[in-house]
């Protein structure tokens, strides 16, 4: 049995699955990316296959993506994580028997992204933020952080607020945590903090997806999309639907790892 | 963890996204400054009222709507019905008008064309009635129509010096006095005509009490808690309003006489250009958190709306309609005008009369008129050798730095300047 790995070295985390040749998902990891990206995710991979008890020689082809995909020397082959994410998407809603994705949030440890598919999953168009953190998963970890709650928790934090959303203006994380410490200053109510920070993050996220065109069949990634609050306040914001995958997390890796299968068949023919 | 909540509808978005820009703009006017005169709370409970719970003042009245300063508040209370200024001020209504008006419009005609389209209001107008002043507020009129709204263009001059143009908004303000009085099936009656005017000027009269107490060395109120009081009369019950300025007057009067209080260092400025609106008080917040403090102001959502009042030679019903058309036109200072001479007097005579030290003028970008007499203004201030800051702003909540960074720079000349002298 020959098996595939897709492997995604973010700026937070390192990503891995593993697929066979079917192209069905055997297992996957996520693991903190911390200090060394390179030694991290070749550590990550060997526990991954140790556990689903695959030997080396069984992994025919290995794809990297992410920011730290350069660093990784060993694999076949690199491709960014635009191209990784939609392919990924896309084969997991079909296997979740969702509709068909025109539209992919993806929101990383140090960027968003809106992507726009055609028909047939090409990427047409797509959407970055510019050179800043703020409306990213970091941003969250620093918001949490500072209200001394859990970023697991802040989805509970955010259906328990009562009043208005507060609203948070700055464009900058920095700033937008002094705006906060004002916040909690004047007495507002914790719940309705994070409420007004997941609007902040939703309405910044919204812009992008302007950008590329709002096609229905819109598709959330990447950690934050574990965050329902964060979801309640895209779903609002848009005022439509979204689908959240079940393992939100390794959407990209999925789709390196589809990528790898499809490579290593065209390379064999 | 499950998804729990339904998704919003447009108009529940909206709600939300005004609701968070008034909750924002209130928490800075409240929690950034010290010691508000106690009578404010009547005005910061109103706004949280109508802005953040979307309480409506007159669901058993019939509400006119009014699309600039320009329309007589006198003739639609005598005719038993309320006006409810629609000059808006929401970024979020700005973003919704965007998609129907060109983008660099002026955001105030945005953010009403905004709304209208929305059709979300917590008093939703039964007439609308929109002077042709400015190029973007008469399209503005005709947008509005296109979406089913009863709309009356009320037709107004250029130019206020001749003979021509007194006549012809006199003529115009009889029409529209006609046609109202038609459409809500009320005659107009010369008592109440004139008790209409004599509570006007009543509240012109504590206006001006009020604004008086800022000439002295220690402005007992700041600027940004003016402009929630003028800003107020656009749409609460009149009568509320008087007693809230007669108490807020009362407790002024004490506040003023009392030694080391709170503003004597700052630097006074006069305020000037694009009305600001709340929630759209951003720049008179800016002034005063780089601790100048605004004395007066030359703008159509405060001063202008009380400075001049209706002076009438005799109390019959077609003299009284025509003093106050002739109050609207002559006291307007508007730069719609062809030549404004008027709007450079007024503000050197409250640089004058209220000892300011400065002038700040704002134009919203896309408002062309304010744009354009920004020239004049600022080569006649400099002659009289009155410093000047002219900004440019929009309704955009983020990208404050800049703005902030040129208003603080200008508070600190004039601090300057006072050292030195």
């Amino acid at each position: 049995m020959h098996y595939f790995a897709g492997i995604d070295i973010g700026s937070t985390a390192i990503k891995i699955a593993i697929v066979d040749e079917s192209g069905e998902l055997i297992g996957d990891k996520i693991s903190a990316s911390g200090s060394m990206f390179y030694k991290y995710a070749k550590e990550a991979l060997a526990e991954l296959l140790s556990e689903l008890d695959i030997a080396q020689e069984s992994l025919v082809y290995t794809v990297a993506t992410g920011y730290g995909r350069k660093l990784f020397k060993e694999a076949n082959e690199k491709i960014s994580e635009i191209t990784a994410n939609a392919i990924g998407a896309r084969a997991a809603a079909k296997i979740e028997g969702a509709q068909e994705i025109k539209t992919i949030i993806n929101i990383g440890g140090q960027d968003s992204k809106a992507i726009s598919l055609d028909s047939e999953g090409n990427v047409v168009n797509f959407a970055m933020n510019d050179r800043c953190a703020a409306g990213t998963g970091k941003f969250l970890d620093v918001v949490a952080l500072k209200l001394e709650i859990g970023v697991d928790e802040l989805g509970e934090y955010h259906f328990k607020s009562q009043g208005t959303p507060l609203s948070i203006n700055s464009t900058c994380a920095v700033f937008a945590e002094s705006e906060i410490i004002g916040l909690l200053g004047n007495d507002y109510s914790i719940e309705d903090i994070v409420a007004g920070v997941h609007y902040s993050i939703a309405r910044r996220i919204i812009k992008l997806v302007k950008r590329v065109g709002i096609k229905e069949g819109i598709y959330f990634d990447g950690g934050p999309a574990l965050n329902m609050g964060l979801v309640n306040a895209i779903e609002n914001e848009l005022t439509k639907e979204i689908f959240i995958p079940k393992y939100p997390q390794i959407t990209t890796a999925f789709g390196a790892a589809i990528l790898a299968s499809e490579s290593y068949e065209y390379l064999e023919k | 963890m499950t998804r729990k909540r339904e998704i919003e509808s447009p108009k529940e978005k909206q709600n939300r996204h005004k609701a968070m820009e008034a909750v924002a703009m209130l928490d800075k006017i409240r929690h950034d400054f010290s010691e508000p005169p106690k009578e404010m709370d009547y005005f910061y409970d109103l706004y949280e009222r109508v802005y953040c719970k979307r309480e409506s003042l007159h669901s058993k009245s019939v509400k006119v709507g009014t699309m600039c300063i320009q329309v007589p508040y006198e003739i639609i209370y005598a005719l038993d019905a309320v006006p409810v200024r629609l000059c808006n001020g929401f970024y979020a209504d700005d973003e919704i008008g965007s998609d129907l008006a060109p983008s660099k419009a002026c955001p105030l005609v945005k953010a009403t064309i905004g709304q209208f389209s929305s059709g979300n209001f917590s008093d939703k107008p039964d007439f609308v009635i929109s002077p042709t002043t400015c190029d973007q507020k008469s399209k503005s009129g005709a947008i509005i129509e296109d979406m089913g709204y009863s709309m009356y263009d009320m037709e107004f001059p250029r130019t206020k010096e001749s003979e021509e143009s007194r006549e012809y908004w006199r003529r115009s303000v009889r029409k529209f006095t006609k046609e109202l009085s038609k459409n809500l099936g009320k005659k107009l009656k010369k008592s109440k005509l004139k008790r209409t005017i004599q509570k006007i000027g009543y509240a012109q009269y504590l206006y001006h009490q009020l604004n008086e107490l800022r000439r002295e060395p220690n402005p007992p109120i700041f600027g940004k808690d003016m402009f929630l009081v003028t800003n107020a009369f656009f749409f609460d019950k009149i009568d509320n309003w008087i007693e809230a300025v007669e108490r807020l007057c009362e407790e002024c009067k004490h506040r003023v006489k009392k030694e080391g209080k709170i503003h004597k260092n700052s630097p006074r400025v006069v305020y000037t250009g694009s009305p600001p609106v709340f929630p759209n008080l951003k720049i008179p917040l800016l002034i005063e958190q780089s601790d100048g403090i605004i004395v007066a102001d030359e703008t159509c959502s405060a001063n202008r709306l009380f400075n001049d009042m209706v002076s009438v030679d005799e109390w019959f019903l077609y003299d009284m309609v025509d003093a106050i058309a002739d109050r609207y036109l002559k006291g307007c200072t508007c730069p719609i005008f062809t030549k404004n001479y008027d709007r450079i007097r007024r503000i050197t005579d409250l640089v004058k009369e209220y000892k300011a030290e400065g002038v700040v003028y704002q134009a919203f970008a896309g408002c062309q008129v304010y744009e354009m007499e920004q020239r004049s203004v600022l080569e006649a201030m400099e002659k009289e050798g009155i410093p000047i800051l002219y900004l440019e702003s929009d309704y955009s909540p983020s990208h404050l730095g800049q703005l902030t960074t040129r208003i603080e720079a200008f508070i600190e000349s004039l601090k300057n300047r006072r050292r030195r002298r």
